[in-house]
């Protein structure tokens, strides 16, 4: 009997063996005659769900690709894969994608700290990484040879912004309210680098957590710092806690924000209006806009993801992904690595619905410009400033 | 400048406090802390959102509907994952809780999608009143002391004078002697479960109408109002309330000198005060039986 | 079966010829095991033998001596931070900074026991939740570790660069090796604390304090004690993690993270360390692995996308996984009180008394 046993045991270890070693097999190059295989990470549950529409936004793009016959021959399958804004899950994600799935390259991506984590990794695997949806300059600076960013940088974005609120609207007193972390303090950086050069100080910064719900004695604070406009670098549920915390204790000052509130129907709904008059970054058409190209796109997302809102997120998701697939497109049938890189390096002047995006040897950096915007009632569109870029940008003097 | 806060620390701290006594509620019965109790209320709320969405439902009617639901809710929980347990140790009571929040915020997620929504009561934040200079309160914090006081009234009577209450209360102090008097005890765990979800869900819905409604907006208000039951010692109503306002005036008054220790200076309050009075404030220390 | 005749049976790590065999074929398989397993898995593998070291060191506090701890987070972001910062700005080589850095890890346990002694409950769970979220902000804000931007880990380095002796270990698999070599030396400490003095005095800690203090065991000394063993655990695992992740920033080892290593150590088991390997790596493996791409698991994948089209949004299709998990702890629980470690000596007695 016990000779049975340890037979049985033996034959269970051994069929657990094979079963596990059948899974491997051999890393694929990323692309064949048929297809060419793209993936993006983003959290689609946990706290930072809501920006998991980008990841599902490129869908929409690709889909449609495939339905116009593909390019030059090849159809694109997507991977969208969820890593719960974890750093040591965006790894786990990254490596399955890349060793088992055999990616060609990635686009977009949600979270500094993930994008951090896989970076090197991917650049050693020799993975294309095109419009990460963060936007920080340890990306672009030095450049990376596999990394393509499309997103302008929030420094960048701070500084224009700053500029316009003291060259135009001629504030005094300015206040800045971030999240405390890559995002925020980026932010910071860029708004102070800007007053410098007029020899002005923030009167008010204050820092806060992302998960924070009250916010009572940060808004008194401004209030008693007598702040004329506060710029948020939040993200939305901490801009309306903000917003209606204010309501309440009545301090009307001018509310500005960078792009990652520019989504304005959403902000105006979930802010019960009280996003009316908020300024704002953005770097992409709108979403009600009419440019045939954004039409073309907004119905191919009716059709083929219904429970979507058209929001910015999920614009955005589209707007990351265009200029890797121009670079798909110009790299011809002949399909490498080195190709796509070409191909990527030498786009010039692309226009999709984002920015114009340039991308050089030395530059990966695709846009150094913002427009500003204006939250009009019944959340519309008001553009403030076309197309400016920041004469500061550290990125370019080093 | 002082008045504002005093009053914002209050309001805050009145909607910790209703979430706490929900805490309490349970953990006086069951004896477990509740992890997933911000979770079954933040469910409860997203279906006061979905009739009012759908059906257009006046505001007070699918109140009620979504009152029922949350005691439901409640009872359904206790009844499935707790009641078959054998033998559990009080770890794993936690971690039943534990996957019954997963589980909720599974399926709000699923159902509702993780953007935010915009929830309102009738109370609005932007309606302000100025009884004296300087000092502004809105509908919402008026709101907020009524709904705690009328509570804590009819928790009060609920104990105190009618058969079920009292049933309650022999629980919580002796189950064997409780059951021997003729209480059914088990019926007591799940009504008391059912009553906690349902305080939890006004809470949430005053915490849902300040911010956002998504599927984690009750994880923070959680940490805090089990926060403030321990301050409040776990075990009187009352003292629960008296805990919560003053980790609402703490934060408020901390955050506004150092608005970057805001997140947690409460809890670092809370380790010195535990360190003097190991049971909270408001309970007498409890003894072990050897 | 498992009778005992003497105390020296009692101590003994391996207890029989059986025990042995199979420990050796365990251990065999475990080195080779990068043979069988795909790359990409590699690196999941390192991150379950981490977290495998830390429920281990948890279920020290928890399950043998009965405390909670809400705030193990925290000693993993200073065996993860005080590695890198030693290695990065004393040159202190790996080797030595992982270990100093779970002492500094284990003093800030030591720190933390002393409320311990007075409280019990949930008072002491929101004493630990505390100091994790502390830890978390107190990091953050010091440049010097990076503040919110986070940290790059500096190539792990076995040698001694200083002195012209360096071997780096670049790939998953050599880290792999590096870390179960750690983890195993790890667990098998813990096997023999826990049949130490210090080790019974714990668990007399557990069953009843004051029947513990009557008998002699000083109850300040073994609090402290097991809060500062348990953290240097949570201090080597955090070191080797922030090498494996290779990034990492403070919102990175936030309250989730303390409570998803409670849930590992009840789920495996309270009081085994047995438990707490099982319950680490079927967490793990579910959160990193298993209930990801609900839409392309087989079988399942279009039955629950169907579902969601009628009943659900297919956005939130990825939401299954938490429900999967969150069905998981509450039937283990449920239906076996001593968590997976209870099933295992069920399979084992079936096993054991086969056919019988």
């Amino acid at each position: 009997m016990k000779i049975t046993k340890t037979v049985c045991t033996v034959l269970l270890a051994v069929v657990c063996m094979v079963a596990m070693a059948q899974d491997s097999f051999a890393v694929q190059p990323g692309f064949d005659g048929k297809e060419i295989r793209i993936a993006q990470w983003g959290p689609q549950t946990g706290p930072a769900a809501p920006w998991g529409s980008v990841a599902r936004g490129s869908a929409i793009l690709f889909n449609l690709i495939n339905e116009e016959g593909g390019i030059h021959g090849r159809k694109i399958k997507y991977f969208v894969r969820d890593d719960q804004y974890n750093p040591a899950q965006t790894k786990a994600v990254a490596k399955e994608l890349v060793e088992r799935q055999g990616v060609f390259a990635f686009v977009g991506g949600v979270s500094a700290a993930c994008g951090m984590a896989v970076k090197d990794y991917l650049a050693q695997n020799k993975v294309i990484w095109c419009g990460p949806s963060t936007a920080i300059v340890e990306y672009v600076f030095p450049p990376q040879k596999y990394l393509f960013g499309v997103y302008p940088l929030y420094e960048d974005e701070a500084s224009i912004l700053t500029k316009y609120l003291v060259e135009k609207k001629g504030f005094k007193k300015i206040g800045f309210f971030y999240q405390n972390d890559s995002y925020g303090k980026n932010g910071l950086a860029g708004c102070k680098q800007r007053l410098a050069t007029y020899g002005m100080k923030l009167v008010e910064e204050i820092p806060v957590e992302p998960a924070e719900k009250d916010l009572a004695s940060q808004m008194l604070k401004f209030k008693n710092s007598g702040a004329e406009t506060v710029i948020m670098w939040v993200n939305p549920t901490t801009a309306v806690i903000a917003l209606k915390t204010c309501a309440t204790i009545g301090y009307k000052p001018q509310w500005v924000s960078s792009n990652t509130l520019s989504d304005y129907p959403l902000m105006y709904k979930i802010s019960g209006g009280l996003f009316e008059g908020v300024i704002t970054g953005a770097f992409g058409l709108t979403p009600d806009s009419s440019n045939p190209l954004l039409v073309k796109y907004r119905e191919a997302a009716k059709r083929m993801a219904p429970d979507e809102r058209w929001g910015t997120f999920f614009l955005a998701g589209i707007l990351f992904a265009e200029p890797f697939v121009e670079a798909l497109k110009k790299a011809g049938p002949d399909l490498s690595t080195e190709g796509c890189l070409k191909a990527l390096n030498s786009i010039r002047n692309f226009q999709g619905i984002g920015p114009e995006v340039n991308f050089s040897e030395g530059v990966h950096q695709g846009t150094d410009s913002i427009q500003i915007q204006q939250c009009g009632p019944g959340a519309s569109y008001i553009l403030l400033q076309d197309w400016a870029f920041n004469d500061l940008a550290t990125w370019k003097k080093k | 400048m002082i008045g504002q806060l005093v009053v914002e620390g209050l309001a805050i701290g009145a909607c910790y406090g209703l979430l706490a006594i929900a805490v309490v509620i349970i953990y006086k019965t069951s004896e477990v802390v509740n992890f997933a109790q911000g979770e079954m209320a933040m469910f409860s709320t997203f279906v006061a959102y979905h009739i009012l969405l759908h059906y257009h439902y006046p505001f007070w009617l699918a109140f009620i509907i979504t009152m029922v639901f949350a005691i439901l809710l409640g009872v359904a929980i206790e009844f499935v994952f707790l009641r078959p347990a054998k033998e559990p140790t009080a770890l794993g009571l936690i971690v039943l809780t534990l996957g019954a929040e997963m589980l909720l915020m599974g399926l709000a997620g699923w159902k509702w999608g993780a953007e935010q929504k915009y929830f309102e009561i009738p109370m609005a934040y932007n309606v302000t009143h100025e009884p004296i200079k300087g000092i502004i309160i809105s509908d919402w914090a008026i709101g907020v002391f009524v709904v705690a006081a009328v509570l804590m009234t009819l928790l009060y009577l609920f104990f105190r004078y009618t058969r079920l209450g009292v049933a309650m209360k022999a629980t919580q102090q002796n189950k064997n002697a409780a059951k021997i008097m003729g209480v059914r005890v088990e019926r007591m765990f799940s009504l008391a479960w059912g009553l906690s979800s349902l305080m939890g869900a006004v809470a949430a819905m005053f915490f849902a109408s300040r911010a956002t409604l998504d599927t984690n907006f009750m994880m923070e208000p959680f940490l805090r109002a089990f926060a403030a039951a321990v301050l409040g010692g776990l075990m009187s109503i009352p003292g629960v309330l008296i805990g919560g306002e003053l980790l609402g005036l703490i934060e408020n008054f901390f955050g506004y000198v150092w608005p970057e220790w805001k997140p947690i200076v409460a809890f670092l309050v809370i380790v010195i005060v535990l360190c003097v009075r190991p049971s909270g404030l408001f309970a007498k220390h409890y003894v072990k039986k050897v | 079966m498992d009778m005992k005749r003497e105390y020296y049976e009692d101590i003994e790590l391996i207890g029989s010829g059986v025990v042995l065999f199979w420990s050796a074929v365990l251990l065999l398989f475990l080195f080779t095991l990068p043979l069988y397993v795909p790359n990409y898995h590699i690196y999941l593998l390192n991150v379950i033998i981490v977290h495998v070291i830390l429920a281990v060191g948890l279920n020290i506090l928890v399950g043998y001596t009965g405390q909670i701890s809400l705030g193990h987070a925290g000693f993993f972001a200073i065996g993860a931070y005080g590695t890198v910062f030693l290695m990065t700005h004393f040159h202190v080589p790996f080797i030595l900074a992982l270990p100093l850095a779970a002492f500094i890890a284990a003093f800030f346990g030591f720190i933390l026991g002393l409320p311990a002694l007075r409280l019990e409950g949930p008072y002491l769970a929101i004493a630990t939740l505390g100091f994790g979220l502390a830890i978390m902000h107190v990091i953050g804000t010091w440049d010097i570790f990076g503040g919110r931007m986070g940290l790059h880990a500096p190539p792990l380095d076995l040698g001694i660069p200083q002195m012209g002796f360096s071997w780096v270990l670049g790939s998953d698999v050599s880290m792999y090796y590096l870390i179960l070599v750690i983890g195993i030396i790890m667990v098998v400490g813990a096997i023999n604390l826990m049949k130490t003095r210090i080790g019974r005095a714990f668990v007399a800690i557990r069953d009843s304090d004051i029947a513990a203090e009557v008998m002699g065991v000083n109850l300040t000394i073994y609090k402290t004690l097991a809060f500062a063993v348990s953290a240097f655990y949570a201090g080597i695992a955090g070191g080797l993690f922030g090498f494996v992740c290779g990034f990492f920033d403070p919102f990175t080892f936030n309250m989730i993270l303390s409570i998803i290593f409670l849930v590992m150590v009840v789920v495996g088991g309270l009081g085994s360390i047995l438990g707490a390997i099982m319950g680490a790596t079927l967490i793990t493996y579910l959160q990193y692995d298993l209930l990801k791409n609900v839409s392309e698991a087989p079988y399942v994948g279009e039955f629950l996308t169907n579902i969601s089209r009628k009943w659900f949004t297919v956005i939130g299709l990825e939401n299954v996984g938490g429900i999967a998990l969150g069905l998981i702890m509450i039937g283990i629980v449920i239906f076996e009180p001593l968590g997976m470690y209870g099933v295992w000596i069920r399979i084992k007695k079936y096993w054991m008394t086969w056919p019988f």
